[in-house]
């Protein structure tokens, strides 16, 4: 009997000092997201969005995000003067493309897909695998990706420089000249901060207005928030955690393996883990996952209605099968297709900056 | 004779109409916004997903570290009660009446990464609703659950349970069915000189684990005696060990196959020569007695079938009966239950329960089928009403045995 009660203590003793000592060493490069503004703590209620977080470092003025705007649709940022983020992230196309992943320069094809640029403002992190802490560190991206814009920066600011109207409205903006990159990725990061959805159906149910949804959304939208646990990961205002997670997604395009998360963190944890998206506005931009292997809304349901893909080891343990009947599938298509589609004007329906409306 | 027969007869009779607790913890709801099909295929049974949670020590399985601690939510506490008509018909005659089926307390919480609790309470209460002044308590004040998780200690692998809490082997809580008024007859089968009901919630310590392959286990180190002071020094073990197949946790997908084993002592000697101050005696003349069984849950679309089988076997210095024997017994049910509507908002079920005892105590023989049929009002973040149905016809005893139905229908309500 003694082992017993000798058995318990070491139990006892064991316990806590093996979970401190599991604490501390932080191998991974995963940025506490406790300390990111939106993501302060914790999954959220689903819910409006609250006023776009902006750094201190690069605050919001009307004549930046002017600026920000028309080099977003300015074709010179890339190498042969044919691609623009426009190309990829269209307001027409929920900002994003045809998809199913993007193209760039020369026609060439990338491997995965172009994540929409409204709402992003509210991601934690950057990019599929989240390489990127921030709008501004992200912009320096698609105008060096060869196959995208396939540029330099020092070629961005030296042809930027090149163009009088530009070094005025930076100069007006900024105080200094020559134009820098980094002036470059601020104004660009400050007219995606304007690019913001928030007049959905749902938008307006939550503010107090119970007709915005039909009896259909509103059954979707509780399917959403239980049987489907779509907000276990799709949680908060924006609709996603902002963390990573493997789906077993088809891989589809150019890769026969995506290693997502994995290529930042080598952590095998994030083995082919790619960031949750927002659904916000999703009914916009077929087709979906990070490699646009699911054509529509209901392929996505049926996706997740069958526990996910196959053969994939490193599944969520969060992507459990559903049992969702048809028509709980098609109440949730209808929340997210109808119910989460914005109609804010000056976003959903953004005319682009013609180029005869650019600096010369 | 006869006195005894009656005396047998209503404590039958009231066995029946003790609701078992029930866990549903809107606490865990309320704090993140969701409804209660979240994580429970509808309240109080588990899906998948909320046994994943359960699993994780109430954190959502990769969100570990950002999960707000008791003190940044609305207060954690959750009310569970239900109050209906029961009617109640054996041979004798038939007995009707309004009732309130107790009330569950409940707080839980995440206190630090990987650091949670569960506290469920059951005050008194006497029958149905009296002030506190009978004798027989139809719900007696109790600290069903307490105890504090230590999870992911070695990753997924080791996680640690200190406390008053539901023992791993009961694979198919008894807490969380959906049937308020019928047990698990098996679970809650006593014999002779054995104060060991497997029903009860433990007081001890359980390590648990759960692997990518679906491969599970629970052992554990406990006293043995549910709420009460251990009565020896003797500790009991148990082992559980669950396997899954294809996607899921076997709750409400995939298919899963489970063994268990229980193994513990029971004093024929009480009190010991010593009563401590907290209680406890070192009471002598151990004895052993284990249960065994296996079980199985198996899901298709919403439909989900669980079976249980399980032998006991107590020394036969436990039993009072035939004292050259040891007492051993087997027993099970097979239970079907359905989810239908949007967003699970009906639940019909039908449960088979069996118990058989030796043949010089079949007069304790049970079996039992029950009906059920439950709908959820609402889609309802953190909180849910519920009308609930439930019928039982219920045979004791082999050769002539005691007919009875139970017939109940009341509201059941969580927040
Ligand atoms: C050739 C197509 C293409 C062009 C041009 C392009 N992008 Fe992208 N964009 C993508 C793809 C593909 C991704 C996802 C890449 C990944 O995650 O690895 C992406 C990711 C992003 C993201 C991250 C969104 C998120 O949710 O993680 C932002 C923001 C963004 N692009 C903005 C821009 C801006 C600003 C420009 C112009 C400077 C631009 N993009 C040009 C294809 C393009
Ligand atoms: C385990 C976390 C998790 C859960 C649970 C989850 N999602 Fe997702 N969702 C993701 C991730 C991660 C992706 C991107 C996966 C990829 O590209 O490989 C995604 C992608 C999507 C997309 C595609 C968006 C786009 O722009 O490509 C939709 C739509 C979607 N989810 C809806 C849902 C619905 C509906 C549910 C509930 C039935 C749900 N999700 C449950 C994490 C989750």
């Amino acid at each position: 009997m003694k082992r017993v009660k000798r058995f318990l203590m070491l139990v006892v003793l064991i316990a806590p000092s093996s979970l401190i000592a599991q604490e501390s060493p932080k191998q991974q490069v995963l940025p506490d997201i406790t300390s990111i503004n939106v993501h302060s703590l914790g999954p959220q209620r689903i819910s409006s969005l609250p006023p776009v977080p902006v750094p201190v470092d690069n605050p919001q003025t009307s004549m930046k995000v002017q600026l920000g705007k028309q080099l977003y649709f300015d074709t010179r940022l890339s190498k042969d003067n044919t691609v623009s983020c426009q190309t990829c992230h269209s307001p027409s196309m929920g900002w994003s493309d045809a998809g199913p992943t993007s193209t760039g320069i020369n026609g060439q094809k990338g491997t995965r897909r172009a994540p929409p640029v409204s709402n992003a403002a509210y991601n934690p992190l950057q990019f599929w695998d989240g390489r990127a802490a921030s709008l501004e560190d992200q912009a320096e991206g698609p105008m060096q990706n060869p196959v995208e814009m396939g540029n330099t920066l020092d070629n961005v600011v030296k042809t930027l420089n090149s163009v009088p109207g530009y070094v005025e409205e930076f100069k007006q903006v900024f105080w200094t000249t020559p134009i820098t990159i980094d002036q470059v990725i601020k104004a660009i990061a400050a007219f995606e901060r304007i690019v913001i959805t928030t007049d959905s159906p749902f938008d307006r149910y939550i503010g107090g207005d119970r007709k915005a949804l039909s009896p259909l959304e509103k059954q979707g939208m509780a399917i959403f928030n239980g049987k489907g646990h779509c907000t276990s990961c799709h949680w908060g205002p924006n609709f996603s955690d902002g963390r990573f997670h493997n789906l077993g997604a088809v891989q589809t395009g150019p890769l026969n393996v995506d290693n997502g998360r994995y290529d930042v963190t080598h952590n095998p944890k994030d083995m082919s883990a790619f960031k949750t998206p927002t659904v916000r506005d999703a009914g916009l931009r077929p087709p979906y996952m990070h490699d646009g292997s699911e054509k529509t809304l209901e392929s996505v349901v049926d996706f997740y209605n069958k526990g996910g893909g196959d053969n994939d080891s490193n599944l969520d343990p969060l992507i459990v099968p559903l049992g969702l009947s048809k028509e709980e599938v098609k109440a949730l298509v209808a929340f997210m297709s109808v119910a989460l589609t914005s109609s804010n004007p000056e976003v959903a329906h953004l005319k682009p900056v013609h180029t005869s409306e650019l600096p010369k | 004779m006869k006195k005894l027969y009656i005396l047998i007869l209503s404590l039958i009779a009231l066995s029946f109409l003790m609701p078992d607790t029930i866990y549903a913890i809107p606490a865990f709801a309320r704090k993140y916004g969701f409804t209660c099909t979240m994580c429970h295929t509808a309240y109080p049974k588990l899906n998948d997903f909320g046994q994943r949670f359960r699993d994780n020590g109430y954190q959502i399985p990769g969100q570990e570290g950002s999960e707000k601690n008791v003190l940044e939510i609305p207060p954690p506490i959750s009310l569970r009660t239900s109050t209906g008509l029961s009617i109640y018909d054996s041979k004798q005659g038939t007995t009707s009446g309004f009732n309130v089926y107790g009330l569950d307390l409940l707080a839980a919480g995440v206190l630090h990464k990987n650091i949670s609790f569960l506290i469920v309470y059951t005050p008194r209460i006497d029958v149905p609703a009296a002030n506190y002044t009978g004798t027989n308590p139809s719900q007696p004040g109790s600290m069903e659950s307490a105890n504090i998780v230590f999870s992911n200690i070695i990753q997924d692998a080791f996680n640690l349970r200190i406390g008053r809490f539901e023992p791993a082997p009961q694979v198919f809580s008894s807490h969380r069915s959906f049937y308020i008024m019928e047990p698990y007859e098996v679970y809650s089968f006593m014999t002779p000189a054995n104060s060991f009901v497997f029903a009860d919630n433990q007081i001890g310590v359980e390590a648990t684990g759960h692997f990518k392959n679906g491969f599970k286990y629970g052992v554990g180190i406990v006293n043995g005696n549910g709420g009460n002071p251990d009565n020896s020094n003797y500790k009991d073990v148990y082992l559980n060990l669950i396997q899954v197949i294809g996607k899921g946790d076997g709750q409400s997908a995939g298919q899963r196959v489970g063994l268990f084993g229980y193994y513990g002592w029971q004093p024929t000697v009480l009190p010991g020569t010593v009563v401590a101050p907290t209680g406890e005696t070192n009471g002598g003349g151990n004895k052993p007695f284990y249960r065994l069984g296996g079980d199985v849950s198996l899901n298709w679309s919403t439909l989900n079938l669980e079976m249980l089988l399980m032998q006991g076997n107590d020394d036969k210095a436990l039993n009072t009966l035939v004292p050259s024997t040891d007492y051993r017994y087997s027993g099970g049910f097979v239970e079907v239950d359905w989810a239908a509507l949007m967003n699970n908002r009906l639940i019909a079920s039908v449960l088979y329960n069996w118990v058989s005892p030796p043949s010089y105590d079949n007069g304790r023989a049970i079996k039992a089928y029950s009906l059920l049929v439950r709908h959820y009002l609402g889609d309802w973040t953190a909180f849910n009403v519920v009308l609930h149905g439930e019928y039982t016809y219920r045979e004791i005893g082999t050769t002539n045995p005691i007919k009875d139905n139970l017939f109940t229908i009341l509201v059941d309500f969580d927040f």
